[in-house]
């Protein structure tokens, strides 16, 4: 049995924590191997290892047979091993070709050559169905596009391990399918694939064999053909996963977040068209209504449309009955709108900010935390102190700890304890649940289905096709910034969602369902 | 004719060193390194290499004793941007704040160290490095009198710099790999590029560079030095910005800046020009007011190399 | 409780950055004259005193200037702003008071409360731009402040020299302002007999304090700190973030603008000189506000600190040693607190990878904890 790739018990240890616990990866030559895991599984610190970038404090890897030593990328490299990253690693302003051959010139009397560079690019993207136009520029291409980029700077590397890191994150359904296509030919071509997700159905679509992670461990490799998705994801999680939301029926009453007609157009010059097209929809108490669709579809400049982080060129916002769309973020923060952002950095959040300042985001200058402009510090620190009990939030020195300290879940959980102590009328939830544990998901979810229940609207955000089914009352399917359907989960499969997601079914089949 | 003569010629006195010290920031920027220094980088280069025509007035002269200069005032600038690439790269530091102290630095210990040689802080010297007529291309109608005539060797040395740093960037394999560290080191890193080598090739060619523009800037327009560039580093940086760090850009904003600034220094002999009564402050004032217009009008759509001012961090991927 | 850690680690970083500061100097003076080093080096020590209470008063009567400027930069940092803006806010600030102090005769007892308001008023213009600019075009604020430091300089420099009433042609430089237009010395010329020390320096001790109270008591300062610390998360807080970005430019101006005032007012001689040469003072402040770790009272203790070393700097000339000395340090000891700050950054890093895991392993075990509980 030919192995290219072997991870013989390694462990990797950080001060306090155990991130590789004794983990063995072994890939065959020739076949597509997953990596599954959830985030924190030590996926990532098994491939900084790997690259060279940490050495393990026990273990050996051998690579083709032969036991080595990685030192850095360029070792991994010279042992025919490349990575595509999650995030892509290109130059903005440089063109293809010069992003493939960055590292890896031919230079002649000291100028760049690329005559050579262009014609090996043309032949490999033939070869392997890329299509890619070598003198384009980054900015100018899709996200598809330039992930192919990412394959044939491997690929003009001479890689024949080549490794993808969570490849599908930023993929329409289409290039994904797409992307499997080009994965199998390249392992036809003799190549090796570790592929790197946690998405079981891109496994089942494409891969041979899966190692599977969890919390630093190895918990074991299985055959894909032989082992079902239930399975996987038991090994995954380390239990019977129930993400079925326990929740009663919704009974939705009055409307009070009402979208109509909203328009708004790119800012990226040369975009005419609209990134949000005519939406309109109502949320009404009681009920938890989903956007779903794929990343990059809108979602994001709609909701800000509706916060007001975001600018709107046309439509109107209806809050509990009143014209909000000129009022600033302020007004709709103190009358009765909550946000739980997309991006808990950017947004939700000041790191370097201590707990209870950051408990009081949108309250501090209200009359129960300031006086005279001064602020209450003792009020602020009680209020942040119940916040921190009732929603266990946990921390190094409680309301003291400064936020950047602190993990991502319990950051998460400081952001929605604070938004829904604000007991709106509207929650805005934006991937409420994006990057965190099992764990953590569950909590949420909890918060929000008993936020529904007493009272609020809840407008979901989700890409999460599972979350997005046990979560919603009602879905909202959002493609290319217009809503294509209006469906009841109840009675609708994950199959079908997936078609309004993709575009190739619209409106007209949504209203005969 | 001759007044236009004389207000280029003096133009090019002013706009050479810009143009250098401009060309360097831009090194140092497309690597990734703002550099504020560049104030303190002239002001070592032209105190060490003025300090050499001092010492030296006495037994050599001529254009020899000036390319001996020219060497010393690069090799002081490198020496120099090396504190500032340390803190920078290394120590990850406020590259705002290492420029600053650097600029700080620099004046003080090039008036403490004339005092303790000299015991005066200006440094007198002769000049011996004016081109009256470079010989056959001198004679050439109109392109003679504009470029060849009253001349030093720095400026040909500066248009020289200009074209060497425009094919360095944009047709070697150091050029690529250096504004690949300045847009997106990660990116660099990944294809197998040495970011903090690029980084500090990147600072060290500024500091040459900047000491070298001390050492130009003092030469045509002075006879002594007296541990001041007077602002020409900050004025660099203006035409690093207003040029949108590409290098043709620098040049012509280099010209503007030194058109205002020869101006400014040579209207009153100008009859048209004091005749218009425009108070000579006017002129001083107009690069910075004009900088600031142009802010103004390019913030949005900036052409700054992304990563620039962000200290590489290899671990934090 | 909360912040005494904080704090602890920046004063030590700064010590830190002092003593090698300190120590380079002492290493250039032996390079120079080894015979002379330890006693010159002494003498920056302790020169301060050399007159006793007059010394002392002098040292207060230079920090004045050099507190203020480094509250404007320290003020402006704590918004994320670096206002290297303040030479020419300084220097605006001071030619309003001159022009306040020598046109308007007949203000009587308010006539220097007039100048100094004119200071604080031309000051917080020339925050203002650089502000308007970063609120509403993204204009770098440095770029934008050093251009306005040039800008005023030459303007300050052009009025003057061409409005004859407050030009002194002879000595190429500002007339005294009127006696009504100098600050009142509050008494301190009873403590300090003989000093330079005046009201400015109440002033300064007064506007450490209300800075102070407005950064770290108000909801005022709460905003300006959180549009420093994430303009994003400012916005989605409600925050008006191009306000806060221009208050903040505004107030460092007018700080800086009253420093102008306060030293062209003091009654010691200073004149507005015609030379086309950036105010130190303002870069001096950036140094004040960098040991001071930009807060109001350790810029307080930083600017004294500064403020004695430049008087014991003075006496070195009996030593053949020039004061530059002193500036070479100040210079060192910026350049290494901008290490210490990497420094308290690591021990941060160190902390939060520490606490983070921490809490990721409490959350894991609750977890399984949760788990168990349910198969119980």
């Amino acid at each position: 049995m030919d192995y290219v790739i072997e991870m013989l018990n390694i462990t990797k240890e950080f001060p306090g924590i155990i991130a590789n616990d004794d983990i063995t990866l072994r890939v065959k030559q020739g076949e597509i191997h997953a990596l599954l895991g959830e985030n924190g599984a030590g996926k990532s610190t098994l491939m900084s290892v790997l690259f060279g970038l940490y050495q393990p404090e026990k273990g050996v890897i051998k690579v083709k047979g032969k036991e080595v030593s990685i030192k850095g990328p360029l070792d991994a490299n010279a042992l025919g091993i490349g990575m595509v990253h999650q995030h892509f690693k290109l130059v903005h302003n440089f063109t293809v070709l010069q992003n493939i051959v960055l590292g890896m010139e031919t230079v002649k009397g000291g100028m760049l050559q690329t005559a050579d560079a262009r014609k090996k690019i043309v032949e490999l993207s033939e070869k392997y169905n890329l299509f890619v136009d070598p003198d384009a520029l980054i900015s100018d291409i899709t996200v598809g596009m330039q992930q192919r980029v990412e394959i044939l700077k491997m690929l003009y590397r001479d890689n024949d391990i080549l490794i993808f890191d969570e490849p599908t994150a930023v993929l329409t359904p289409q290039e994904i399918d797409e992307l499997m296509k080009v994965m199998k030919g390249l392992v036809a071509e003799g190549k090796s694939i570790l592929f790197i997700t946690h998405k079981l159905n891109e496994i089942k679509a494409v891969a041979d064999r899966c190692t599977v992670l969890r919390r630093g461990r190895y918990i074991g490799t299985i055959d894909v053909a032989d082992t079902d998705k239930e399975t996987m994801s038991e090994m995954m999680v380390g239990r019977k996963v129930n993400l079925t939301v326990e929740k009663a029926k919704a009974a939705p009453k009055e409307v009070v977040l009402e979208v109509k007609d909203v328009c708004v157009k790119s800012v990226r010059e040369g975009h005419a068209q609209n990134v949000v097209d005519h939406v309109s929809f109502q949320v009404r108490k009681g009920e938890i209504v989903c956007i779903a669709g794929i990343d990059g579809n809108g979602q994001t400049e709609l909701i800000q449309a509706i916060t007001g982080l975001g600018h709107m060129n046309q439509g109107e916002i209806f809050l509990n009955g009143e014209n909000v769309t000129k009022k600033d973020i302020r007004y709709k923060n103190t009358h009765g709108l909550s946000h739980i952002p997309e991006d808990r950095h950017k947004h939700g959040l000041v790191l370097d900010y201590n707990l209870a300042y950051n408990l009081v985001l949108q309250q501090y200058f209200e009359p129960k935390f300031s006086k005279l402009g001064f602020l209450k510090k003792d009020e602020i620190g009680t209020y942040a102190d119940m916040l921190i009990e009732k929603y266990d939030i946990r921390s190094g020195q409680g309301r003291e700890t400064i936020v950047r300290s602190m993990s991502g879940g319990n950051q998460q959980k400081a952001i929605v304890a604070r938004e829904v102590m604000k007991d709106p009328d509207v929650l805005l939830a934006v991937q409420p649940t994006r990057g965190l544990d099992v764990g953590a998901i569950e909590y949420i979810h909890q918060q929000i289905v008993s936020q529904r229940d007493s009272g609020s609207a809840i407008l979901l955000v989700s890409l999460e096709l599972d979350e997005v089914m046990n979560l919603s009352d009602r879905i909202l399917v959002i493609f290319e910034g217009a809503i294509v359907a209006d469906l009841d989960p109840k009675e609708t499969t994950v199959q079908e969602l997936g078609l309004y997601m993709a575009g190739s079914k619209r409106k007209e089949a949504g209203h005969s369902a | 004719m001759s007044v236009i003569y004389f207000i280029f010629q003096q133009t090019m006195f002013f706009a050479i060193p810009l143009l250098i010290v401009a060309l360097g920031g831009m090194f140092s920027e497309r690597s990734g390194v703002v550099n504020i220094a560049l104030e303190g980088i002239m002001t070592m280069g032209a105190f060490t290499s003025i300090l050499f025509l001092n010492l030296t007035g006495k037994t050599m002269s001529g254009q020899g004793q000036l390319l001996i200069a020219i060497v010393i005032a690069m090799v002081t600038g490198i020496v120099f941007s090396l504190f500032h690439a340390y803190a920078a790269i290394n120590m990850k530091a406020d590259q705002t704040i290492s420029g600053t102290a650097l600029n700080m630095f620099a004046p003080a210990f090039a008036i403490f160290v004339a005092r303790i040689i000299q015991g005066v802080q200006q440094i007198q010297f002769s000049n011996t490095f004016r081109i009256e007529s470079v010989p056959v291309l001198g004679s050439i109608p109109v392109i003679g009198d504009l470029l060849f005539k009253n001349t030093y060797i720095t400026t040909y040395l500066g248009i020289a710099i200009l074209v060497i740093s425009a094919i360095v960037l944009y047709r070697t394999k150091f050029g690529l790999r250096l504004r690949a560290c300045g847009e997106h080191p990660q990116a660099a890193d990944a294809a197998g590029v040495n970011v903090y080598r690029m980084q500090y090739a990147g600072v060290m060619i500024s500091g040459a560079l900047g000491g070298l523009g001390g050492l130009v800037f003092v030469v045509p327009t002075s006879t002594n030095f007296n541990a001041t560039v007077s602002g020409y580093g900050f004025l660099a940086l203006a035409v690093l910005i207003f040029g949108q760090w590409k290098p043709v850009r620098i040049m012509w904003a280099s010209l503007f800046f030194g058109l205002t600034k020869a101006i400014a220094a040579a209207y009153s002999g100008i009859p048209f020009l004091s005749n218009l009564g425009i108070p000579s402050y006017l002129y001083k004032m107009i690069p910075y007011i004009a900088t600031l217009v142009v802010l103004i009008f390019t913030s949005r759509n900036s052409q700054a190399p992304r990563a620039s001012g962000i200290p590489y961090d290899k671990s934090a991927r | 409780m909360r912040k005494r850690k904080f704090d602890y680690t920046g004063v030590l970083s700064s010590v830190f950055a002092i003593v090698i500061g300190l120590l380079m100097g002492l290493l250039i003076l032996l390079l120079c004259n080894a015979g002379q080093a330890l006693p010159g080096f002494v003498t920056i020590l302790t020169g301060a005193f050399t007159h006793g209470a007059k010394g002392v008063g002098q040292v207060f009567y230079y920090s004045t200037t050099i507190i203020l400027t480094g509250l404007s930069v320290g003020f402006a940092f704590k918004t994320g702003l670096f206002n290297i803006g303040a030479s020419g806010q300084f220097i605006v600030g001071g030619f309003g008071a001159v022009y306040i102090g020598i046109m308007c005769e007949n203000l009587g007892s308010v006539h220097w409360v007039v100048a100094l308001l004119a200071g604080v008023c031309l000051g917080a213009i020339w925050g203002l731009v650089p502000g308007l600019l970063k609120a509403f075009f993204n204009v770098n604020e440095v770029i934008a402040a050093i251009m306005m430091n040039y800008i005023g300089m030459y303007g300050v420099n052009w009025f003057v020299k061409s409005y004859k009433p407050i030009f002194n042609n002879i000595r190429n430089e500002s007339k005294p302002v009127l006696t009504t237009a100098n600050i009142p010395k509050m008494g301190l010329d009873k403590l300090f007999p003989e000093s330079s020390i005046n009201g400015g320096f109440i002033i300064a001790l007064l506007t450490v304090i209300v800075v102070y109270i407005v950064l770290d008591k108000t909801a005022f300062g709460y905003e300006l700190k959180a549009v420093g610390y994430n303009r994003n998360a400012s916005r989605y807080a409600g925050i008006n973030e191009k306000r806060s970005i221009i208050l903040s430019m505004v107030i460092a101006g007018a700080i800086a603008g009253l420093a102008g005032a306060c030293l062209y007012l003091a009654g010691t001689g200073k004149h507005i000189e015609i030379v086309d040469v950036i105010a130190d003072e303002g870069f001096t402040g950036i140094s004040v506000a960098l040991l001071g770790l930009c807060h109001p009272i350790g810029i307080l203790f930083s600017g004294i600190f500064i403020a004695y070393l430049t008087a014991g700097g003075f006496y070195l000339q009996l030593y053949e040693f020039s004061t530059e000395i002193i500036d070479i340090i100040v210079a060192i000891i910026i350049y290494f607190s901008a290490f210490a700050l990497i420094v308290k950054m690591l021990i941060q890093k160190f902390g939060k990878k520490h606490t983070e895991m921490k809490a990721d392993k409490g959350v894991s075990q609750s977890g399984s904890g949760k788990k168990g509980g349910v198969e119980v």
